[in-house]
């Protein structure tokens, strides 16, 4: 069962003696306002030294929806390499075109970008599928996820290649991870759970990077309220179909009663791969038949797409 | 105490010191997918809540 933190009437920080905003159960820390963002800072410049995630030279592309875990991820990479002057970083914008959800966001990051001095690229879906989701989805919204999830990477991609840049940066926390595995296993797809998307695939694919890995989502959020940018945006109308919905909530209830779960299963799906490392067929890639991008058939995802769709 | 759920739904309760953690699981609420502010100031689960206070419940986990 959880190990409760004590009850006090303002307990203090760990670092300090100022009020604690939050408390850490895996460190079993209170942490004030400003140990709490350095905190959350040091522990994501650790995650990309130690992942060897960013190198000089490199020219950063952060997928940036305008929510709360794409926002700290931009905040916190513009500050950590601010002085570094050989990464850049550049924001990018998918806009599905998702009515009443995504204008509010868009917004929010055209804010931050433009606060923070960072170059920014907007894509509407409509430019790469021809329609906007809503539309495309008309009469499939089950499947909202998995056609949104194909183009949006597709998309993602061809502004980052577009703009020159040399990764891909996703605000993935730990939550998001330890969903994933989790969605994985219950799908059985052993290929995709030890999949490692930071090592790229010689100019087919960019290298995608996730420096929030090891925060957990409270703690984005917790980061960001404390710095007056924690925004109520509207939840996506698809979510209600997603198993990821699902998952999180049987997830944060388990990470509730049993601390570490989430981490747990993490571990697992790393030491997983690791079994498998060296027994994993070295798949063919393939140019599509019909765009040209790298894929594992003769068609790529979003081609089938296209053809599903009607297009 | 004053409580605002995370639909901006107000709810008044007269029970007295309690912590956030109580009034959490009272609610049905998961405490890791909310954050909780006190008279505006962001406070851990550990912290105690008198009759007094404004608590203000906001929910962090969104799909999308």
């Amino acid at each position: 069962m959880v190990p409760e933190p004590a009850v006090t009437a303002a307990p203090s920080c760990a670092c300090c003696t100022e009020p604690a905003v939050a408390y850490q159960p895996a460190s079993r820390r209170h942490l004030c306002r400003t140990h709490l963002i350095s905190d959350v800072e040091e522990r994501v410049a650790k995650t990309i030294r130690e992942t060897g995630q960013v190198h000089a030279g490199d020219r950063i592309a952060v997928a940036l929806s305008g929510g709360k875990d794409s926002t700290a991820l931009l905040l916190i990479l513009s500050r950590l390499f601010n002085e570094q002057q050989d990464v850049s970083l550049i924001a990018i914008t998918v806009d599905e075109g998702i009515a009443g959800y995504r204008t509010e966001t868009v917004r929010a990051a055209q804010d931050l970008t433009r606060e923070l001095g960072v170059e920014h690229h907007i894509i509407p879906f409509s430019a790469l599928a021809g329609a906007d989701l809503d539309t495309l989805l008309v009469g499939r919204e089950k499947q909202a996820c998995t056609v949104c999830g194909i183009l949006r990477r597709k998309a993602l991609m061809d502004a980052a290649r577009a703009a020159c840049a040399t990764k891909i940066a996703t605000g993935h926390n730990l939550d998001d991870e330890a969903e994933s595995v989790f969605m994985n296993v219950l799908r059985g797809d052993l290929p995709r759970l030890i999949r490692d998307t930071g090592a790229g695939s010689g100019d087919c694919f960019l290298p995608r990077i996730k420096p929030l890995a090891d925060i957990s989502e409270k703690e984005i959020a917790s980061y960001l309220f404390v710095q007056g940018r924690f925004a109520i945006l509207p939840e996506c109308p698809y979510t209600r179909y997603a198993l990821r919905a699902e998952v999180r909530s049987i997830l944060s209830s388990l990470e509730y009663r049993y601390p570490g779960t989430m981490r747990h299963l993490i571990e697992s799906k790393e030491k997983i791969a690791k079994y498998c490392a060296g027994a994993r067929a070295p798949g063919t890639l393939n140019r599509c038949r019909e765009c040209g991008d790298p894929c594992s058939g003769e068609i790529c995802q979003v081609c089938r797409l296209r053809h599903s769709l009607g297009h | 105490m004053r409580i605002v759920l995370p639909d901006q739904t107000l709810r008044k309760v007269a029970h007295g010191p309690c912590s956030v953690n109580e009034v959490l699981l009272s609610l049905g609420i998961n405490p890791l997918e909310v954050i909780v502010s006190r008279n505006g100031i962001l406070v851990p689960e550990g912290t105690l809540v008198s009759a007094d206070d404004e608590i203000r419940i906001i929910r962090i986990a969104h799909g999308g």
